[in-house]
């Protein structure tokens, strides 16, 4: 506050309440709080001494009297007295007191305000100058805090305009609700969205997470909130914050937010808190420092993970070119080997198998050991079935067993050997058992294990039968004529009857034997060409699906997780050590030794809101919208879901992972750094959350 | 159609009884838990009374005082009751003692025992007397025998009648043949001992081997039976030398050792106590028919034998984790109690008649629907022991405060516990990590909600070893602590009294080779499981054992506590998973060759006491200091055990029924002087739905002991993390919680000086209107006159509530006006909570959220003024630093609020006694005080005289003696609005708290 703002206005409103002596005797008593104001909140303010010098009697007078009358000084303790200095100051005359304790006495007697750098005058002690004990009563509580600027104390510059007026304030939200100015600030809340105590925490019940009467809500209805984000800390030598106001004079020095300790400015239980921006402000730089220096590795690494990810995606678009061409030449090739093979084929048919069966006669002795065998495979079959219906009844009793103990067991003992055993039967008892018992596949068994006689099949009737060759063979032997032609005749003649053949079975006159009795090498070599063309064919066509698939897969701003796909990264924590793989999957493995533990499987990257605070070193996620990795389906929970794992990721320099929750059961969230998602959702500098209170 | 609608909804019935029947609802598994007839000395009581009932005008107790052994003198009255047996006479000293408080109380014991002159079998090693220590634990005070007492002449022969109690009032007609009491309140009387002859002291005797038994082992069921029936000369030996129950044996050294007395209310319709039982305030008669429809009645009595009962059922006499035997009876204008003395295993019956009282059958008449609420019934009850002595205590009121502050002096005032410990707790089995407490904590901030402790279950121990941490998940206990004091917020820890059976655990070497653990029935170490797997466990009834459990708590000692760890005791009841009924075997010894079976329900009790005194000075500092208030939870207790801490209603479920029962548990807690009691919020197993969480925080923010605990299997359910709407109701009720701190305070520290239950049944509160003597679901705060009814049903929307006076009650939150007496309907959408303000009343409340109770502790207070029909309020404030004994010289605000209509104005007035604050720190502390003021003033119902008045005028007591030194404050005043009432609120009349003023409406 300068020399021109205060007094003005001040005695303005002095004479229009009446006698001086009066208000500040009503100012003392009825807001004791304002005493309580320390001379360090009170910077800045000035006026002309001989303001000074007219009131201090009156006010030095009247309130050692009232300080007794009322209490608020135990009588006898305090025995100030206060006498002009030469140039207009006044002096502190009393012996034997550190200068904190008379600085406390005067906050009591008067809570003056004081010039900072006010030039020492090589007194007892070095002098602080008192200025208007007046205005100290307005500007003490109203603009105490105020600095360069006429901002009552704990506003902040945006709202510094609503604070202007000099003789009422009217509610911000409220316009309506119209105060003196000397209620702004004096620890009592006036207005229905708290704008009349932007430096107290007179208002902070004013909230939505506050139970509230019709004492709140008489202006407001229902919907309470506060005008203000909170209490304007200046951190000078720092950033500027809002403080929620709950946490406003509550005995705290909440540093993290308000590194100059003026939240705290009326000491309750005697606390102090000194301003540490200066250093706090260092540190935050040097971190700060250190931090942009990270922060612009990690862009550089992000952009080389870009020109990776572009070289990847280059790769497939490449190989999907090739492949196109190689697709092409195996159609082509196929087609041709088609062709090649109908020949073949067609040559093929017209051959007459000569001998279809080298060895006649031995049908006897084939028959002989057919039935022993199969004698033995029903012998084995029936031994099997009674070990599996044997098995099969022992296994539902232990599942009977397993699931009366699973029923009456006590898991409040928490014994792990029993829930290990629980779980595990309960995973047992979720994972597909495979197809139930079957009465026709029983029916199958009974009919196959019967006796030969008994399904129609009659040995003997083979046993004793000579070999003899099939219709067609016979038909062939009939016409092997051209064994009896000369050699040329008998070549020219037997291409004839072949296409004769041909062109009969082709014709459906006579039946294709061939076929069915087994291809030549010849027709089986090019089915074999025609099917590894067709193979290579598929393949071909298989992955430029796959790597089209993989073009139009999500890969995240700038396809930038191409790069880092199947890449992990892990970190200890607690009994376990996690695993993250990107584009791939989370695992858990216990230190103590056992498997892993899948976590889930990724799915999706989607981008979530975060708001969590980021420690100095910036390794957390801050606050905003952040690109998350969604895992899902790991490994089924005992009593509880398949696991899941939602991965957020923050930038940072190096790839690593910052924590590990178990958010719900079995559902987990990790915080990853990676230099991936540096600047990619704006996310350059990490900021600190504000501290806007309750809403 | 009719027809077809009827069989309809026949159907529809059907089927939802088929429904609930297929419900998997988990329940209590009762094959583990005794009943009476699996218990021998339970049995055979039973059946005694049944037999003098059968009997009744025949049947004569065999007891009887012999008149020549009477001694009276000094308000203790001598003598010996003998029991004749055949030719036997048993010889049992008996005591009648008359304190100053009113108390009388009548011990029995066994003269052969006191003696120990009887023989033991199986060369057990137990003591032969039998207990008489429970008075060691239990009692505290109020036992200075009164001079006043005095035999009255002109008796009847036959007879001893001893006047006594508050100017003669009292007087105990002691009958000699057949032995009995009647205690009469102005010639009324009240209660009767022995009147139907049920009392039993089952003496020591020899085993003799009887052939015929031998012979009889393929006994039939008949033979079986008519032996049972042969009890009238309790001969029904079978369970009088061994009992066998889910494959354990009790080798019973001492045979069978029961007392039992019938004790009688006559025109007493209610009683009330016997805690902890999940079932109504209300005790239900216990002689049901278990196959009857009429559901209202058990069939079995009540029991208490503190166990760890996994799952426990709902409206049931099943034991549960604590007992207190204490019991009131009440009918219209008088309360009174009795307190049974013994710490085994005690079965209690109940059964209710119709009297024949005068004036309640003419009551009767002209309402016969209010027959059973009219003081028309009597109540007698059975109480069954196992062993010890029969010492019971009687207090004939006649208002229920006088009974429960009687027996608060007698067993001693719960504890006033810290300011943070009547906060929020966060609980769960488990925060996993220290990194995750840290992240709790933190989350709390954000979302701006209020807590005060967060709880640490058994995984932070490294392999269940207690006084050890996880070096894996908890590398850094003492820096985790530290966040936590950053907000004042405190960390609890859980110790068991099992201390695991494994190598290189230096607590297990010094328990073994100190000797300090309770051992088996051949006196060896007792060896039994519980979480860390074997286990053994301290005998704190051994004095070198409860020293050395105090040492292990040093600072030093406890590596990774700090000033900010307090202390939690689970599973002591204990709990043992593989002993019978998961206890320990009845034939186990403690210090001073005492049976298990004598102390099991001290046992909780003695540890807890142990922790209590470990937490008292934990440095040299602090013991200098003059130590620091304990804090303690337990789950098992005993009367006494609310002077060492707080107990919670133990293992709950999250499902709609637990919360509607914790209300009764707790308000049954509360009159049986132990109020500082709260349920698992949310409830402990399975996972409750949002609506319900949201409903369990809003009751648990008028539990006593507000704590959110969940098992180790469920869901997170921080209230962070339930989401909106759910997670703003959640964070109001905390704050509502918060906010009303100081009126809580008030109520503990009412508790801890008159014993008065911090929520108070209707009963309590009125004790003239029958109508609400049954009610348990709504009760009142302390004296602030708030009454709440939690919501407790699913999907409802609204609470009837009953007002028992003609008094006028508002809406807490938006001051609508109802008018008793009578049962009004109140809204309540989830995100209300039915609570109303009773006409009369002042209540203090400090608004300002903060992040915990301690950062609270210089902020402004508001007072609410509630103006009732008489135009008047009334209410008092106690306030102090809310952590150490400092009050006790002096060092705390306490103020009386009083707002007169004839007068217009409110008067704070001091109430600590003059010269009560002298000593440094007294003033210190007031000092630290004075700038604690009054911000504002709240008056609910304000006069229309008001109307129009800006400026009320302020004096402090300074300036009482200046005359005319006033100032003037402003005040708003509001009209009514429909329903509504008016209200004015003063702005900031800046006078402080701590200090004399008066405000001047007028």
């Amino acid at each position: 506050m300068n020399i021109a703002s205060c007094p003005a206005s001040t005695k303005e409103i002095l004479l229009a309440r009446g006698s001086s002596a009066e208000w500040l005797r009503q100012r003392t008593l009825a807001t004791p709080d304002a005493n309580r104001t320390s001379p360090a909140d009170q910077k800045h303010v000035g006026v002309p001494s001989l303001d000074i010098t007219r009131h201090y009697a009156s006010f030095a007078s009247q309130t050692k009297a009232y300080d007794e009358l009322y209490g608020w000084v135990p009588s006898g303790r305090v025995s100030h007295d206060a006498v002009l200095g030469t140039d207009g100051r006044i002096l502190l005359r009393s012996s034997g007191l550190s200068l904190k304790r008379k600085l406390c006495m005067w906050k009591r007697l008067a809570a003056t305000t004081w010039l900072d750098d006010f030039p020492s005058s090589n007194a007892t002690f070095k002098m602080k100058r008192v200025v208007s004990l007046l205005c100290f009563n307005y500007a003490a509580s109203v603009y105490a805090a105020g600095g360069e600027g006429s901002r009552p104390r704990g506003v902040g510059p945006e709202f510094a305009k609503f604070y202007k007026d000099a003789v009422t304030f009217s509610c911000i939200t409220n316009l309506s609700v119209n105060i003196p100015v000397g209620r702004v600030n004096d620890d009592y809340c006036d207005c229905p969205d708290g704008s009349d105590e932007p430096g107290t925490s007179a208002c902070a019940h004013l909230s939505p997470l506050s139970p509230h009467t019709p004492v709140d809500q008489s202006h407001t209805g229902h919907n309470i909130s506060l005008a203000l984000p909170g209490f304007y800390c200046k951190n000078k030598g720092h950033t500027p914050t809002y403080v929620p106001f709950t946490s406003v004079n509550d005995g705290i020095c909440d540093y993290e937010l308000c590194c100059d300790g003026s939240e705290e400015w009326d000491h309750v239980g005697g606390v102090k808190c000194e301003d540490i921006c200066q250093q706090i402000g260092k540190e935050f730089r040097k971190l700060d420092e250190a931090r942009q220096k990270s922060l612009g590795d990690a862009g550089r690494k992000r952009k080389e993970l870009v020109a990776e990810a572009g070289r990847l995606r280059k790769e497939v678009e490449d190989r999907l070119m090739t492949l196109g061409t190689e697709i092409e030449g195996s159609e082509l090739k196929v087609k041709q080997l088609e062709g090649e093979l109908a020949e073949v084929e067609r040559r093929e048919k017209g051959k007459v198998v000569r001998s279809a069966v080298q060895k006649v006669g031995k049908m006897g002795a084939l028959v002989g050991l057919a039935k022993q065998r199969t004698q033995e495979l029903r012998e084995t079959l029936e031994r099997v079935r009674q070990e599996r219906d044997s098995s099969r009844s022992r296994l539902e009793e232990l599942e009977s067993v397993l699931s009366t103990f699973k029923e009456e067991y006590n898991p409040n003992f928490n014994d792990e050997g029993v829930k290990r055993a629980v779980r595990a039967w309960e995973d047992y008892a979720a994972r597909d058992k495979g197809p139930e018992p079957d009465a026709a596949h029983d029916r199958d068994l009974n009919a196959i294990t019967q006796s030969d006689k008994e399904n129609g099949i009659d040995w003997d009737e083979y046993e004793g039968e000579e070999d003899s060759d099939t219709d067609v063979c016979k038909s062939y032997s009939l016409y092997a004529f051209e064994n009896y032609l000369p050699a040329s005749l008998r070549g020219w003649v037997d291409q004839k009857l072949r296409d004769l053949r041909v062109t009969l079975i082709d014709s459906g006159i006579l039946a294709d034997t061939g076929s069915s009795s087994g291809e030549s090498k010849a027709v089986a070599d090019a089915q074999q060409r025609l099917n590894s063309a067709r193979n290579d064919l598929d393949n071909s066509r298989k992955s430029l699906t796959e790597h089209k698939e993989g073009l139009d897969k999500d890969f995240g701003p700038d396809d930038i997780f191409r790069a880092l796909k199947g890449q992990c990264i892990s970190t200890d924590s607690g009994e376990y050590t996690y695993e993250f793989c990107f584009m791939d999957k989370t695992t858990q493995k216990p230190k103590k030794g056992g498997g892993h533990t899948n976590m889930g499987n990724f799915v999706r990257i989607e981008r979530i809101m975060v708001d969590e605070d980021l420690p100095p070193n910036g390794k957390g996620l801050g606050t905003g919208e952040r690109i998350a990795m969604k895992h899902e389906n790991g490994q089924h929970c005992w009593n509880g879901p398949n696991r899941a794992t939602t991965v957020i990721l923050g930038c940072a320099e190096e790839g690593e992972i910052w924590k590990i929750m178990e958010e719900e059961k079995c559902v987990y969230r990790m915080e990853v750094g990676t230099p991936a998602v540096c600047e990619a959702l704006g996310q350059a500098v990490p900021k600190k959350a504000d501290g806007r209170d309750e809403l | 159609m009719q027809r077809l609608s009827i069989s309809w909804t026949a159907f529809l019935l059907l089927c939802l009884t088929l429904c609930s029947l297929l419900t998997p609802a988990v329940s209590v598994k009762h094959e583990n838990f005794k009943t009476c007839s699996q218990s021998g000395f339970c049995k055979r009581n039973r059946a005694y009374a049944d037999t003098a009932a059968a009997q009744a005008s025949t049947w004569t107790s065999p007891y009887a005082l012999q008149s020549n052994s009477i001694k009276f003198s000094q308000g203790l009255l001598t003598g010996v009751v003998t029991k004749q047996v055949g030719d036997e006479t048993i010889r049992l000293p008996l005591t009648v003692s008359f304190y100053e408080n009113g108390v009388a109380r009548v011990t029995i014991d066994e003269e052969q025992r006191q003696k120990k002159d009887i023989e033991l079998r199986h060369g057990s090693k137990a003591r032969k007397e039998r207990y008489n220590e429970a008075e060691k634990w239990a009692i505290v005070g109020g036992t200075t025998l009164s001079s006043g007492a005095a035999t009255k002449n002109g008796e009847k022969k036959g007879e001893t009648r001893v006047v006594y109690g508050p100017a003669g009032a009292f007087e105990a007609v002691i009958k000699h043949e057949p032995f009995g009491v009647e205690f009469l309140r102005e010639g009324v009387v009240e209660v009767v001992f022995n009147g139907k002859g049920m009392m039993n002291v089952e003496h020591w005797r020899a085993k003799v081997d009887k052939p015929v038994v031998e012979k009889k082992e393929g006994e039939t069921e008949e033979e079986q039976k008519a032996r049972e029936s042969a009890v009238v000369e309790g001969e029904d030996e079978g369970t009088w030398w061994e009992e066998s129950f889910g494959g354990n044996t009790d080798s019973k050294p001492r045979g069978p050792e029961s007392i039992a007395l019938d004790i009688s209310f006559p025109g007493y319709s209610h009683v009330y106590g016997l805690a902890e039982h999940a079932g109504p305030l209300s005790l239900r008669e216990t002689r049901g028919d278990s196959n009857s429809e009429d559901k209202t009645k058990y069939s079995e009595p009540y029991r208490m034998y503190n166990s760890d009962v996994f799952e426990y059922e709902m409206d049931s006499p099943m034991t549960l984790y604590g007992s207190i035997p204490f019991l009131q009876a009440k009918k219209r204008d008088s309360t009174v109690g009795v307190f049974w003395l013994n710490a085994a295993e005690t079965w209690v019956d109940i059964t209710k008649t119709k009297s024949f009282v005068k004036q309640a059958v003419d009551k009767v008449l002209q309402n016969p629907v209010s027959l059973g609420v009219t003081g028309s019934m009597t109540t007698d009850t059975h109480w069954i022991s196992e062993s010890g002595l029969l010492d019971v205590f009687v207090m004939l009121g006649p208002t229920p405060q006088d009974v429960i502050s009687t027996y608060s002096e007698l067993t001693g005032y719960t504890q006033l516990p810290q300011m943070f410990s009547i906060a929020y707790h966060q609980c769960r089995w488990n925060y996993v990590t220290d990194e995750d407490v840290r992240d709790v904590d933190r989350k709390f901030d954000k979302f701006k909600i209020p807590y005060d402790v967060i709880w640490l279950d058994i995984e932070y121990t490294e392999g269940k070893k207690y006084f050890t941490w996880d070096p894996m998940t908890f590398p850094d206990p003492l820096g985790m602590q530290e966040q936590l004091d950053e907000h004042e917020r405190k960390l609890v820890a859980i110790i068991d009294p099992h201390i695991k059976n494994e190598g290189n655990y230096p607590i297990v070497e010094e328990l073994k080779s100190k000797d300090l653990a309770v051992h088996n029935k051949d006196d060896n170490i007792y060896e039994g499981w519980c979480w860390p797997g074997s286990s053994y466990w301290i005998d704190c009834f051994n004095p070198k054992a409860r020293d050395w459990w105090v040492g292990l708590f040093k600072y030093d000692r406890f590596k990774g506590s700090a000033k900010n760890t307090w202390l939690w005791n689970d599973m002591n009841e204990p709990s043992v998973f593989n002993g019978p009924e998961t206890t320990m075997p009845k034939d186990n010894l403690y210090a001073g060759g005492w049976e298990h079976r004598d102390v099991h329900n001290l046992n909780g009790l003695t540890l807890i006491n142990a922790t209590y005194d470990a937490l008292l000075s934990r440095d040299k500092e602090e013991a200098s200091a003059g130590g620091v208030r304990p804090f303690v939870l337990t789950r098992s207790f005993f009367a006494g055990s609310q002077r060492m801490g707080a107990m919670w209603t133990g293992d709950n479920q999250a499902s709609w029924p637990h919360l509607e029962a914790s209300v009764p548990m707790i308000l049954s807690m509360g009159i049986s002087g132990f109020p500082f009691a709260g349920a698992d919020v949310g409830g402990f197993f399975g996972n409750p739905s949002k609506e319900l969480l949201t409903r369990w925080y809003q009751a648990g923010a008028f539990y006593p002991f507000f704590r959110g605990h969940a098992h180790i299997d469920t869901r997170r359910r921080e209230p962070y993390l339930a989401g909106e709407p759910y997670t703003g109701i959640i964070t109001q009720a905390l704050r509502l919680r918060y906010s009303l701190l100081p009126s809580w305070y008030t109520a503990f520290h009412e508790a801890h000086t008159t014993g008065a239950p911090i929520v108070r049944p209707n009963y309590y509160v009125h004790p003239s209107d029958d109508k609400g003597f049954g009610m348990d679901d709504q009760f009142y705060v302390g004296s602030t006159g708030l009454l709440v009814k939690p919501v407790v049903k699913e999907g409802q929307e609204g609470q009837d509530i009953y007002l028992a006076d003609k008094e006028k009650y508002f809406d807490y939150f938006d001051f609508w006006t109802y008018e008793g007496p009578g049962t009004v309907s109140v809204a309540a959408p989830l995100e209300t909570i039915p609570v109303l303000m009773q006409g009369g009343n002042v209540f203090a409340r400090r608004e300002r959220p903060r992040r915990s109770s301690g950062l609270m502790r210089w902020d402004p207070y508001t007072l609410v003024v509630v103006i009732g029909n008489s135009g008047d309020a009334e209410g008092t404030l106690y306030v102090d630093d809310g952590e150490g004994f400092d009050y006790q010289q002096g060092a705390y605000i306490h103020r009386k609020f009083s707002f007169k209509s004839s007068t217009g104005t409110l008067m704070s007035e001091d109430l600590a006694p003059e010269g009560s604050a002298t000593s440094k720190k007294a003033k210190d502390y007031l000092r630290s005080m004075e700038k604690v003021r009054v911000e504002k003033i709240v008056i609910v119902n304000a006069p229309e005289a008001w109307k129009g008045k800006t400026e009320v005028e302020v004096g402090t007591e300074y300036l009482a003696s200046k005359s005319g030194l006033t100032r003037k404050v402003g005040m708003e005043w509001h009209g009514r609005e429909e329903g509504k009432a008016a209200w004015a609120v003063v702005r900031d009349p800046a006078v402080a708290i701590g200090k004399g003023w008066k405000i001047d409406f007028a």
